[in-house]
């Protein structure tokens, strides 16, 4: 398992990095944590002809936070991302992402612009409705989560476009991330099999302001359960309202079968899922 | 000669020594086949088939061979006078499948190796195999997968022992149980690797090899390859575990050695762990079934069994048949059958080979058998533990139905110590509580037992588990002119600590300390022949040859003290690595100077006839030991995402006198921790077409860190009465017990919502279902 | 080829290497450091970790050309010159933590910022400390036992 040759470059700015990737379009890869890229290189089915290392740009190893929305840059670390981001759905999430020593290298926004279903970050990106930056030799755009995700590892980057950071709003005050696995006694990390990212603000009644819940692991990529979030807008979190809501997000779902679970579990786990987010966030 | 006992001093064995092989593994310094680095090496990269039943019809090698870095490229026709790999086997009846080392025109599984490049560095060797063109046509699935063995089936035995018909005819109570046993990958850390040299000055081939048995590998290296197996060398350098998967002679391994030769440079092949999962060390899968014939008190009185070993595409080497024989042999376990009758058999499948892994057999059939005992408990409103009370023998020995005789052992005493150590009764009256505060728990608990004996240190006479096999092991006790002592053993150590509790016996059988004892193992070149390590073995042979070597070294030693010190025999003893006359401190021999005068004294030596402080001695023994004990477990079973927790494990062994406790519970633990893996996590998985499914370890799920609870250990000691010292074979027995604990476990979590399952791994998912389909 | 400076285990090489070559080869080809073990080749297994900068990391998920500039320890870099094993090393040793010795190495990496911190451990901190890395042998409870004692030293 040893990868194929390929051209390096290891550009020290972004705009060294998009005149690199608008040169070698879909024969550059971006490389910058790796832990997505490299074992598949390794397993030899990616065998970019370039890999532009984005990890020595200084511009893009930066957190903002404005205050109502946190701008994580594409070389933000996932360690350092737990450690200093206060937005807190994120945290909850980015424990269960893989192992330590695979979070100590890899990166918020490799994760993003890998777009695995069945991954965490993605989720959490959607549930909370932020945005993706995109650059190239053409300019800067900015792309709603919803529409940069599209398909089993396929967004809507533009061969020649670069992820440069990911924006998200701070979080409503309640959010709650749930996950299972194949392992035991609910051990975080790995892979998930289904996984929940959800927020929400209840009103002065006790009643859903706002809500959202995104799953991982149902579809060609991440998803909103919005049937189900619409049916708890206004509505107290009762438990055949919860029940409801769980229903209507197990019944909206198609997923597909694979080695690691069926389409009928997955199904089920989505109504599991938002019983028992909606229960924590309602706590 | 008057009469010395085994152990001059107990100051070692039985203790709990830390490991004199520890500081190269904790400093990196210790070498793995993958370690090891010869001057010009090249490595070796295979092309695999990617389909399971194909006809070659086209193999271009021009492009690989072209390839930057590559030196060659071999396949089939380049390797024409390697003999296919010996197969050791020799059942009645049996149908055999040569193993060629690279196929001619036909491939029978994903993964078959095809074509072998070797070149500068892996990377190169993996560029010129992507380079090989390999034209596969698929064949249709009734091709008959090797001609002469119809429907695939190359082995089939069926008998009965005592009335079976008649004990089922009159029994108001028949409980049947049918389980898929999945398919899985033995996957010690270290893949398997060989690093082949061969000089062609002196005809030699030496490979360095990961392998349980280095004399039996000698030996069907020279074979395959046409050499005289004195100009064969197998080393092993320290192994990463093998669990059983590094027994056979791997096509792969010829290959290697074959470039080895015809390049006249050294070469290596590592396993990586794509081909360790796809093509490598497979185990288990089976169909069991079984049925049990009860009288309304609950006693039992007859058994069927029936196993079919999904064999994969080989049926050559043990891994053919330890599955299925060894469980319709060990169907009766602890319990006390009038009758029994099994029908047991392999089918030659597309899929990789089986291979050994811990347990073989055993796993099968323990699971098979204490599920059925709990479902016939349910069934018959009779307490579980109360009913296998009832037809569990006594401590002591026993005659099988089988007609096998155990040695004494604590059956009985075992299973109460593990019962009472989990809480049985606590547990009951907890989960009954729970059940009457609420309607519907958020987790439902589960407590499965599983007793179980394990016979080990089975010589000629003894076979395995039906499969008739001759042993040979010999050890040497050598001490040199500086008096210290060296002992090559038959045997390799894949992690067991051999070296470490060898040198506190000898120690003992010397009175010296283990640090002054030097272990040889796993070096052809260095250690007498012997059968080597599985099948919990060890134990038994290293003390039945050490000892008898020892002996006889010894006794040479205090010829050469009678002689310096003019005492007898009687008046000797020897105490701190010194032979002294007992009552008078002043009149000791060091080992050193008694070594010394054997070798250099002539007077000494013409008193002793023969000064040689060497000696080689042979054992087979005549009747197995056997280990027992009793694994048990607590569960909590999430009902929703059918998610499993195991809140306790226990596990009580009697493994007879124990050299190193400390080990022993090492070897329990990890035994029980696969055995986690395979009742809960671990399934290979082809899909319908024979494509593997599970090719990464993101798929194959090995117990992690935080799938494993505590586990908690209870020892008991029944000398054995065959093993030499009282030592007992042991390290499978908890491993193969540990999967019928948890899945009678689990069950008894989800049996009451009427949920029944039928195929094993128990993943969360193949619970749910069961739950949501009562 | 690419010329990089790295420095492993207190000592800086300035290598040229192909882009492709993985850090663990590296370390093991290169140097000659082989008690780095590739276990997976895709981070599953966690043989192959290292510190990059202090922080454990999967070396067969890192081209050698990524620790340009970077400061690597392995397992060989643990034990003082003088051959003294480290506490962490010895708790292993004592615990009998360790049994083929092919995991060993990354367990040691993987720990060896937690147990540096010289906080006293609870066993669910060191299970999730080494859930990355994969032992076919103890069934992983005498090494957490053994960094468990070791820290409360």
């Amino acid at each position: 398992m040893k990868p194929s040759a390929y051209e390096y470059l290891a550009p020290e700015t972004c705009e060294e990095a998009v005149r690199a990737i608008a040169e070698h379009g879909d024969e550059a890869a971006v490389l910058a944590g790796g832990q997505s890229l490299i074992p598949m290189m390794n397993l030899r089915i990616a065998a970019p002809r370039v890999l532009i290392d984005i990890m020595r740009i200084e511009e893009l190893d930066v957190i903002r936070d404005d205050g109502g929305s946190i701008e994580i840059g594409a070389g933000v670390r996932m360690t350092r991302a737990e450690r200093e981001i206060p937005e807190p759905l994120l945290g909850k999430a980015l424990r269960h992402v893989g192992h330590a020593a695979i979070r100590n290298c890899g990166t918020v926004c490799g994760s993003v612009a890998h777009a695995d279903p069945a991954a965490e970050v993605p989720a959490v990106v959607l549930a909370l409705d932020g945005e993706v930056v995109l650059r190239s030799a053409r300019g800067e755009r900015i792309l709603p989560a919803d529409e940069f995700f599209q398909s089993y590892f396929t967004t809507a980057r533009e061969p020649d476009e670069i992820v440069v950071a990911v924006r998200i709003p701070v979080a409503a005050p309640r959010v709650a991330f749930l996950e299972v696995t194949p392992r035991l006694g609910g051990s975080t990390g790995e892979f998930a099999t289904v996984a929940v990212a959800a927020a929400a603000e209840l009103d002065a009644a006790g009643r859903f302001a706002r809500v959202s819940l995104a799953f991982a692991g149902v579809a060609e990529r991440a998803v909103r359960a919005r049937e189900a979030e619409a049916l708890l807008i206004g509505a107290e979190p009762t438990a055949e309202i919860l029940e409801a809501a769980a229903r209507s997000a197990a019944g909206a779902v198609d997923p597909p079968a694979d080695v690691h679970a069926g389409a009928e579990y997955r199904r089920h786990l989505v109504g599991v899922l938002t019983r028992r987010a909606l229960t924590e966030l309602t706590a | 000669m008057s009469e010395w006992t085994l152990y001059a001093q107990r100051r070692w064995a039985g203790k709990r020594v830390q490991r004199l092989e520890d500081r190269g593994m904790l400093t990196g310094a210790t070498r793995y086949v993958t370690d090891v680095q010869l001057p010009r090496m090249l490595e070796l990269a295979f092309v695999r088939s990617h389909a399971p039943n194909a006809r070659i019809a086209a193999i271009d090698l021009d492009a690989a061979r072209r390839t930057p870095g590559v030196h060659a490229v071999l396949a089939h026709a380049d390797l024409a006078d390697v003999h296919p790999t010996q197969d050791f086997v020799e059942l009645e009846g049996a149908l055999k499948t040569p193993r060629i080392t690279l196929p001619a025109d036909r491939v029978r599984y994903v993964g078959e190796p095809v074509a072998a490049v070797i070149a500068e560095d892996r990377y190169a060797a993996e560029d010129g195999a992507d380079a090989v063109i390999l034209e596969l046509e698929p064949l249709d699935d009734d091709e008959p997968i090797h001609d002469g063995i119809p429907g695939g089936r190359y082995f089939h035995q069926a008998a009965a022992h005592g009335d079976v018909d008649a004990a089922f005819a009159r029994a108001p109570h028949v409980i049947g149980r049918r389980l898929n046993i999945q398919r899985v990958v033995t996957s010690p850390l270290e893949t398997c690797g060989i690093v082949a040299d061969f000089d062609p000055a002196s005809g030699e081939l030496t490979c360095h090899l990961s392998t349980q048995m280095p004399h039996l590998a000698r030996a069907a290296l020279a074979e395959s390859l046409g050499i005289p197996v004195s100009h064969v060398r197998v080393i092993c350098p320290a192994m990463g575990g093998a669990f059983g998967g590094k027994e056979v002679m791997l096509p792969e391994y010829l290959c290697a050695a074959a470039a080895a030769i015809r390049l006249r440079r050294p070469v290596r092949w590592v396993e990586d762990r794509s081909e360790a999962l796809t093509a490598g060390a497979h185990g288990k899968e089976a169909e069991a079934e079984i049925e049990a014939a009860f009288d309304a008190d609950g006693r039992l009185h007859a058994m069927r069994a029936r196993f079919e070993s999904d064999t994969g595409a080989y049926s050559s080497g043990i891994g053919a048949y330890v599955e299925f024989m060894v469980a319709a042999f060990t169907v009766p376990g602890l319990y006390d059958l009038d009758a029994y009758a099994y029908d047991t058999g392999g089918v030659v499948t597309h899929k990789a080979p089986l291979s050994p892994f811990r347990g073989v057999g055993m796993t099968t059939s323990q699971t098979l058998r204490e599920v059925v005992l709990d479902d016939a408990a349910r069934a018959l409103g009779i307490d579980r533990m109360e009913l296998r009370r009832r037809n569990m023998v006594a401590d002591g020995p026993w005659r099988t139905v089988l007609g096998e005789d155990y040695e004494p052992g604590s059956w009985r005493t075992a299973f109460e110590r593990a019962l009472e150590l989990i809480g049985y009764e606590v547990f009951l009256e907890r989960r009954a509580s729970q059940r009457k505060k609420v309607a519907r728990p958020p987790r439902l608990l589960g407590l499965g037992v599983s007793p179980f004996v394990e016979a080990a240190g089975l010589g000629s006479a003894g076979g395995a588990g039906g499969l008739p096999g001759t042993s040979h092991d010999n050890a040497t006790v050598s001490i040199d002119l500086s008096g210290r002592i060296t002992v090559a053993v038959p045997t390799f150590s894949h992690g067991q600590g051999h070296h470490t509790t060898v040198a506190q016996f000898v120690a003992d059988m010397f009175a010296v300390t283990p640090e002054e004892v030097r272990v040889l193992d796993g070096d052809t070149a260095r250690t007498p022949f012997g059968m080597g390590t599985f099948g919990s073995r060890s134990g038994v042979f290293i003390a039945g040859t050490v000892s008898r070597a020892g002996v006889i070294v010894r006794d040479k030693l205090l010829r050469v003290a009678e002689i310096l010190l003019e005492a007898a025999r009687e008046d000797l003893e020897l105490v701190d690595g010194a032979v002294g006359v007992r009552g008078v401190p002043a009149r000791r021999i060091p080992l050193a100077a008694l070594a010394g005068a054997a070798h250099f004294a002539p007077h000494v030596r013409a008193e002793l006839g023969d000064p040689t402080l060497t000696s080689t001695a042979f054992f087979d023994p005549p009747r197995p030991t056997h280990s027992n004990g009793t694994v048990a477990a607590i569960v909590e079973v999430d009902p929703d995402t059918g998610g499993v927790a195991i809140e306790r494990i226990v596990a009580v062994e009697d493994c007879g006198t124990m050299v190193n406790p400390m080990i022993v519970e090492g070897q329990i633990r990890g035994g029980v921790a696969q055995g986690v893996g395979l009742a809960l996590l671990e399934r290979y998985v082809y899909d319908e077409t024979g494509q593997p499914q599970t090719t990464t370890l993101a798929e194959y799920l090995l117990p992690r860190s935080t799938d494993l609870p505590p586990i908690e250990i209870d020892h008991l000691e029944t000398p054995s009465e065959n093993g030499t010292a009282g030592i007992k074979g042991m390290a499978e027995g908890p491993a193969s017990a540990t999967p019928a604990a948890i899945v009678c476990a689990v069950f008894d979590a989800i049996a009451p919502h009427g949920a029944s399952i039928e195929d094993l791994p128990l993943r969360p998912e193949t619970i749910a279902a069961a739950l949501a389909a009562r | 080829m690419t010329r990089i400076a790295i420095e492993v285990n207190g000592a800086t090489h300035e290598l040229d290497v192909p882009p492709r070559l993985l850090l663990a080869d590296l370390l093991r080809d290169r140097l000659a450091l082989t008690g780095t073990k590739i276990g997976c080749a895709m981070g599953a297994c966690g043989a192959c970790t290292v510190l990059v900068d202090g922080a454990p990391v999967r070396s067969c998920l890192m081209f050698a050309v990524q620790a340009g500039g970077r400061s690597v320890r392995t397992v060989e870099g643990l034990a003082d010159d003088g051959g003294e094993l480290r506490p962490l090393q010895q708790a292993l040793h004592e615990h009998h933590g360790l049994q083929c010795g092919y995991c060993t190495p990354g367990m040691l990496m993987s720990l060896s910022p937690l147990f540096e911190s010289g906080e006293p451990l609870e066993p669910e901190t060191v299970r999730e400390a080494i859930a990355g890395n994969l032992c076919r042998c103890t069934g992983y409870e005498t090494i957490v036992d053994a960094v468990v004692e070791a820290s409360r030293r």
